[in-house]
């Protein structure tokens, strides 16, 4: 699987609901170690139900100015949220297709640094 | 002392380097069909291009990252490779006006047709950029292009009717014998040629080439914020000329010999050489500047190693690109295309592309992860907020303005 695979796909509850699309996918570096840093490995999904556009990086809480384009952003991601990878049960041909009991998790980053 | 010359070579340079094609052809232009009703844009697109330099000047001393290196980081691959195609292509168009205007400005020297000089000046910009050095080639360039300063000298030899001129400048209202699209598409002409996205490229490059730091940030805010209004001032002086001669006997500017027809008649042949040597080394300054831009935004966009600063066999692709581009630009002006009409096309190109590379700085600059405490500061962006909703509505209008009008006929 690549990113492609993933992005921009259609994100469905069990049900076959549709929740949005992927937006954005987000990775912790704790795999087996190699040559310059470990290997990535795939944490969970950034689901948007209103745009197929980024953040542009105002998914950090602290990053507030120039406050009308973080506004305008936030606006746009409204309902963003960020679901596991643990969470997620299939690809079909339909998208992403989350478990029953998946949980919305804040799609923000708390701080600049890591995840 | 040393620090004092520094400074005051750096504010000549950016004088004599801020005008290029675009500004000799559209404020001629503008001035001999509009008068001076279009002075405000020259001064609107003046500060414009000091909020834009300077902020990615000091993204770029700070973060060590150039213009479309920040691109690919913040846009994402898929956004920036389109805002690559754009910049890039609008870029060649650039360039390929400007080797066009050094060939137009070495026939007012000679009366040899320019697309005989045409071969000569991209062979001229290649060899600069294989061997010369960064700074003497930008020094030298921007000190013999400060003998545009001419046409500020014309103004007052010519001696006008100040009210009137003043007038129009401050007071601005369509002529009666144009239309308001016109009007506002040679505004966004105007704007686009003070505001030209290469600029930016060249100067946020151009600052990692002379391994800024944030030591010399105040030195390149002094740069900026006292030489790009000069120079600003020399644009003013053009369509002033245009407005004084041309306008009143109707004459079309076509040819960079209109452009200088105003400070023959007012300086004679010592003013028109003076004028033509200025000429020269605008053109030919921003034909290297425009070539280099090529090269960094396909080098940084790929991550390719690139910089006059390395030897070119250490960063073979960067220098290749730059070839492959004049080549095409040659290409282009062998077919006779006018340079004066893609210098016109550039222009408004230009402003249309802008919003694709302020919009990536702008956020960067704001960005703490990038610049630590040296973020926008309120001032600062209160204006660039400003300068982006006037950014993205020339850009929106531009082409229906360029359909509705003709481009502009």
């Amino acid at each position: 699987m690549i990113l492609s695979d993933l992005l921009n796909r259609p994100v469905l509850d069990a049900e076959g609901r549709t929740l949005g699309k992927v937006l954005d996918a987000r990775f912790v570096i704790d795999g087996a170690p190699t040559q310059l840093l470990a290997e990535a490995r795939l944490a969970g999904l950034i689901v948007s139900p209103h745009t197929g556009t980024t953040f542009l990086g105002y998914e950090r809480t602290d990053e507030n100015s120039p406050w009308l384009i973080a506004a305008f952003l936030r606006w746009r991601h409204r309902g963003s949220f960020y679901v596991r990878w643990e969470d997620v049960e299939m690809l079909t041909e339909r998208g992403v297709v989350l478990v029953a009991a998946y949980a919305r998790r804040s799609a923000a980053l708390s701080t600049s640094i890591g995840i | 002392m040393k620090q004092l010359l520094g400074v005051a070579l750096g504010i000549l340079t950016a004088i004599g380097g801020f005008l290029d094609i675009g500004d000799l052809v559209t404020s001629s232009v503008v001035g001999s069909r509009f008068g001076m009703t279009l002075v405000w844009v020259i001064v609107l697109g003046v500060i414009g291009i000091c909020v834009f330099a300077q902020m990615s000047g000091r993204v770029a001393a700070i973060s060590g990252r150039a213009t479309f290196e920040i691109v690919r980081e913040r846009l994402g691959a898929r956004m920036a490779v389109a805002n690559l195609g754009a910049s890039f292509l609008i870029n060649l168009l650039t360039l390929t006006a400007e080797i066009g205007g050094v060939a137009l400005a070495l026939q007012l020297a000679s009366s040899i047709e320019p697309t005989l000089w045409v071969p000569v000046a991209a062979f001229a910009v290649w060899l600069v950029i294989w061997r010369v050095k960064f700074s003497i080639m930008e020094n030298v360039t921007g000190l013999l292009g400060l003998c545009l300063i001419v046409f500020a000298v014309a103004v007052f030899l010519l001696q006008p009717d100040w009210a009137t001129l003043t007038g129009q400048a401050i007071a601005p209202s369509v002529p009666a014998t144009e239309t308001g699209a016109t009007y506002w598409y040679y505004a966004i002409a105007l704007f686009g040629s003070a505001m030209t996205p290469y600029e930016v490229f060249f100067f946020s490059s151009g600052a990692v080439e002379e391994k800024w730091t944030k030591k010399d940030l105040t030195q390149s805010r002094i740069n900026v914020l006292v030489g790009f209004p000069l120079g600003g001032i020399l644009s003013i002086a053009i369509a002033a000329c245009a407005t004084i001669v041309l306008l009143p006997q109707g004459i079309q500017v076509t040819s960079l010999s209109q452009v200088a027809l105003p400070v023959a008649e007012a300086g004679g042949k010592l003013a028109v050489a003076i004028v033509i040597v200025g000429m020269i080394a605008a053109t030919f300054g921003a034909t290297l500047e425009t070539t280099l831009s090529s090269g960094y935004t396909i080098a940084q966009f790929f991550g390719w190693s690139w910089g006059k600063f390395r030897r070119p066999v250490k960063a073979a692709r960067f220098h290749l690109v730059m070839i492959i581009c004049l080549l095409v630009g040659i290409a282009v002006l062998a077919t006779g295309a006018d340079p004066v009409m893609i210098t016109e096309y550039s222009v408004v190109f230009s402003a249309i592309a802008l919003p694709l590379t302020y919009l990536p700085i702008l956020l960067v600059a704001n960005d703490k992860q990038y610049m630590g405490d040296l973020v926008n500061g309120r001032a600062t962006n209160a204006v660039a907020l400003v300068f982006l909703v006037i950014i993205l509505v020339a850009s929106l209008a531009a082409i229906p303005l360029m359909i509705i009008t003709g481009a502009g006929a």
